[in-house]
């Protein structure tokens, strides 16, 4: 009986999913494909051609001579890559960087999103959550400067630990290294938290009100609604999100680490697009094959993370991308 | 239906209105509009400036200039280079090598032939030391270029600077030393704790950003008595045919000075923010007046607060005061590490810096009206437009011929916002310095040697005078030593600010200036300097310096042969 009902739905699927393709049903449906062509070049043009660049990496990119006539040099620029100090701590940098503001960010915005839908009054609950997702709309220099402005030996952060006789000098949080990825991270929660919080505030949302009451008839109290039904009511939504976050693992930041850091900070702060952009695009360097096999590195590596994470997740059985 | 007709009116007419001032425009002058690009920081001039106007209408060329916004002088070019938007004329800074090298200037040779004006900057030996490899001239350097003789009132160099109310507050003493030059920093900093507007002061600062960390970087070079080569110390105890290239990062001074900045850093005597300040932050600290000293070179920070300097402030108890009658104007000092030494910070004569200028680019549609109108930035009349300003009202003339400026005058050339709309300099364009063709006036006021007294505020003029010093330079008092004479290879910084990275001495001379941007303040916050300095020197000494120091010994003796070849001998 089962496998009757599963070969006849598979047949019902191809032929749902590969229509033939003819004439007749192109000249049905001109008006769809010509839209969807547009996409298609647009995406072309905008996302594949750039990709000829990549050329540069196996080269020794001159810019007066141009892609074409520039020495061909194979895998020199990776070698020197990866036999430079410098590119394994400036990913260490990212990586550091990366799973820091995952992990927080995703913790984070769940815990307020619970915590803002547990909120019963409702102004209060708006009025909380229009404040917490304004910092998403500041440019990163502006929090930047924000944050700059309030670490600093006159900031506000040392002015309060000054009054309350915390420290006895006011502590130069921008010339301990130790301290910079924890900046990093909370400025990152600082300025995303309440945004991010949104999408999962929407899932919540979303949740059969049914389970809840059925819950409560089971005498489930406030934290056990909350540990049976929100949290596996969102799981698939944090799945997604989690997958599609994997990709972005390496793309820790530019804005932040670029106008934060400093002398002192360097070997913390520099993450791979700051490398990038020291070595490609700095006057008397200038090398953009250099930049180019960094950040051909990069996509590689972020490519590798989502495909690999989506396969554990369709090996575990959870929601996944593709 | 009624709405959107009324709209497409209104665009439409907008529309006719603007193409209509678009056709006026081009119509009613033969001005051509050009753009510069200056890889530093620096002041943007408001539209219809007054002078820009006057000098487009006699040149025919109206030059609009930017420059650096927040980001590095090398970024700017390296992104000015791949995005292939590049303005008329450019100074490229540390870039300009990279900017022959991708063939996008345009040599001067042609025209210096056809621009007598042009050709007169510099000497034949002169020019030469701009040739690149393929021989031919692509910038030129427009400052420090003096017109026939040297009038030198400035100090345009490097020193350890402090406000002259300190000086005075103790009788104007004889400062030489680190010692005592932060001796008398902390004392002044417990007497007056704050400004008249409650501002509370900060003994000592120094910049620690991008390539202007040579704020802290280099004073031990100057302090064991030599001038400003800037990358290495040029030993010529052997005479000054046998130069000798020392590394001025690991000598014992260099130590001491660093031990020193370490212990006033821990008594508070230092800025707690000097290595995590931006430039714009660092001036905006000195525009209040705050900073009681400093190390920098004058044209970094002098120029800038000017304006504030001498803008009327409000004291706590609600009267008016004024920086600069207050005397924090900055004097300088030629500190040594040991009293009694001689020293150099100030150089005499001319410094010919070979490695950037200004070039015309090959964007440039008309390169020939782009030099013509660099010559004719020379010719004296638009040369004292550009720095007089216009006569009578910027200036008057006495029965004698002699320019001189009146008090509101010079409070005007004083204030940024007078300057933005009225003056324009074009300041990364050919220049002089020195006396003026006329041989009456001096190229720049500052020079005229009545104008420049005049021009000091009460309590510098004191100072000048307690210490019998006529000016900034004698204020330094260092060894006269006309460098460029002396010393063929002089300035050698100009040779390390065109390295690349395609030798290993300039891959090492990457990697110190890494290493020493983040170990520099790191010894001086230091809790354990000892300790600190070590690693210092070990993460230094992993920097393979003796590459850089072998290309840099190199470049000395190549310059001293060709000079030698022209006919130089050791003095």
């Amino acid at each position: 009986m089962e496998n009757t009902t599963t070969a006849s739905q598979k047949v019902k699927e191809i032929d749902v999913n590969k229509p033939k393709f003819t004439v007749k049903e192109f000249k049905r449906q001109w008006v769809l494909v010509v839209i969807g062509a547009v996409y298609v070049i647009y995406g072309i043009i905008f996302y594949y051609l750039p990709l000829v660049g990549w050329i540069m990496a196996f080269q020794n990119f001159v810019y007066a001579d141009g892609i074409f006539k520039s020495k061909w040099v194979g895998f020199d620029k990776f070698r020197f890559l990866f036999s430079d100090d410098q590119f394994i701590m400036v990913i260490r940098n990212t990586f550091a960087m990366g799973v820091l503001n995952l992990v927080f960010s995703t913790v984070f915005a769940i815990g307020f999103a619970i915590l803002l839908n547990e909120v019963r009054t409702k102004w209060f609950k708006k009025t909380i959550q229009t404040i917490s997702y304004m910092p998403h709309f500041l440019s990163w220099i502006i929090v930047t400067a924000i944050v700059h402005d309030a670490l600093t030996s006159t900031g506000i952060i040392n002015e309060l630990l000054l009054k309350f006789g915390i420290v006895e000098q006011a502590y130069p949080f921008l010339m301990k290294p130790g301290w910079f990825w924890p900046i990093v991270t909370f400025s990152h929660l600082w300025k995303e938290t309440g945004w991010n919080a949104i999408i999962y505030l929407a899932a919540i949302t979303s949740i059969d009100p049914c389970l809840y009451e059925s819950a409560a008839i089971d005498g489930a109290g406030r934290f056990q609604k909350i540990r049976y039904v929100t949290i596996p009511g969102i799981r698939p939504t944090i799945m997604i999100l989690l997958l599609m976050n994997m990709g972005n693992v390496l793309n820790a930041g530019f804005e932040i680490q670029y106008l934060l850091g400093n002398g002192i900070l360097q070997d913390v702060a520099r993450t791979i697009d700051i490398y990038i952009l020291k070595w490609s695009l700095e006057g008397r360097i200038m090398d953009f094959s250099l930049g180019t096999a960094a950040g051909i590195f990069k996509t590689v590596v972020s490519m590798t993370f989502i495909v690999v994470s989506n396969y554990i997740a369709k090996k575990r059985g959870d929601e996944r991308l593709f | 239906m009624k709405t959107k007709k009324i709209v497409s009116l209104v665009l439409a007419s907008m529309l006719a209105v603007s193409s209509f001032t678009a056709c006026a425009g081009n119509k009613s002058s033969k001005i051509v509009d050009m753009t510069m690009f200056a890889a530093m920081a620096g002041k943007e001039k408001d539209e219809n400036n007054e002078i820009k106007e006057i000098i487009a209408e006699k040149t025919g060329v109206r030059v609009k200039e930017s420059w650096l916004t927040g980001q590095t002088a090398g970024e700017a070019i390296g992104s000015i280079i791949a995005s292939g938007k590049l303005p008329d004329f450019i100074d490229g800074g540390d870039g300009c090598p990279t900017l022959y090298e991708n063939h996008l200037l345009v040599a001067w040779d042609d025209y210096l032939e056809k621009y007598p004006n042009l050709k007169e900057m510099y000497t034949k030996e002169e020019w030469d030391q701009f040739r690149q490899s393929d021989g031919k001239i692509y910038w030129a350097n427009v400052f420090g270029n003096h017109y026939k003789t040297d009038t030198t009132t400035g100090h345009n160099g490097e020193a350890f600077w402090i406000q002259a109310r300190v000086l005075e507050a103790y009788g104007y003493p004889k400062i030489e030393t680190l010692d005592q030059y932060f001796e008398i920093l902390e004392k002044y900093s417990k007497e007056h704790p704050e400004l008249p507007d409650g501002t509370p002061v900060i003994p000592y600062t120094c910049l620690c950003e991008d390539w202007k960390y040579y704020c802290i970087e280099n004073a031990p070079m100057f302090l064991d008595g030599y001038p400003n080569d800037g990358c290495v110390i040029v030993n010529i105890d052997e005479g000054a045919d046998k130069p000798k290239v020392v590394d001025y990062n690991t000598t014992d001074t260099a130590k001491k000075y660093f031990k020193k900045l370490n212990e006033e850093y821990a008594k508070g005597n230092i800025d707690p923010d000097f290595a995590v300040q931006t430039y714009d932050e660092y001036i905006a600290k000195l525009s209040t007046g705050r900073v009681l000293g400093l190390c920098d070179q004058y044209w970094d920070f002098a120029y800038s607060i000017m304006g504030p300097f001498s803008s009327p402030l409000k004291a706590s108890d609600g009267s008016e005061f004024r920086l600069d009658q207050l005397g924090c104007d900055y004097v300088p000092l030629g500190l040594t590490i040991e009293a009694g030494m001689d020293q150099q910070w100030h150089s005499y004569g001319d410094e010919l810096n070979n490695a950037s200028g200004c070039a015309v680019t090959t964007s440039c549609k008309d390169p020939d009206l782009a030099f013509k109108f660099l010559s004719m930035l020379l010719d004296q009349e638009i040369h004292d437009l550009r720095f007089w300003g216009i006569k009578d009202v910027d200036y008057k003339v006495d029965d004698k011929g002699c320019y001189y400026r009146t008090e509101e005058m010079r409070e005007n050339w004083k204030s940024d916002s007078y300057k933005a709309k009225h003056s324009c300099e074009y300041s990364y364009m050919p220049q002089w310095r020195g006396m003026s063709k006329d041989g009456k006036n001096y190229m720049m006021p500052d020079e005229q040697p009545a104008e420049f007294l005049a021009g000091l505020a009460e309590p510098l003029k004191k100072c000048f005078e307690a210490y019998g010093a006529g000016n900034y330079a004698d204020m330094v008092g260092s060894k006269y030593v006309v460098a460029a004479d002396a010393l063929p290879w002089y300035p050698l910084w100009s040779w390390s600010n065109g390295l690349g990275t395609d030798t290993p001495g300039g891959v090492a001379w990457k990697k110190m200036g890494e290493t020493k941007h983040k170990w520099l303040p790191a010894v001086v916050i230091s809790k354990d300097f000892e300790t600190d300095w070590a690693a210092y020197q070990d993460a230094y000494a992993g920097c393979k310096p003796d590459d850089f120091l072998k290309e840099a010994q190199a470049a000395v003796d190549s310059r001293l042969a060709t000079a030698q070849s022209n006919g130089w001998k050791p003095a």
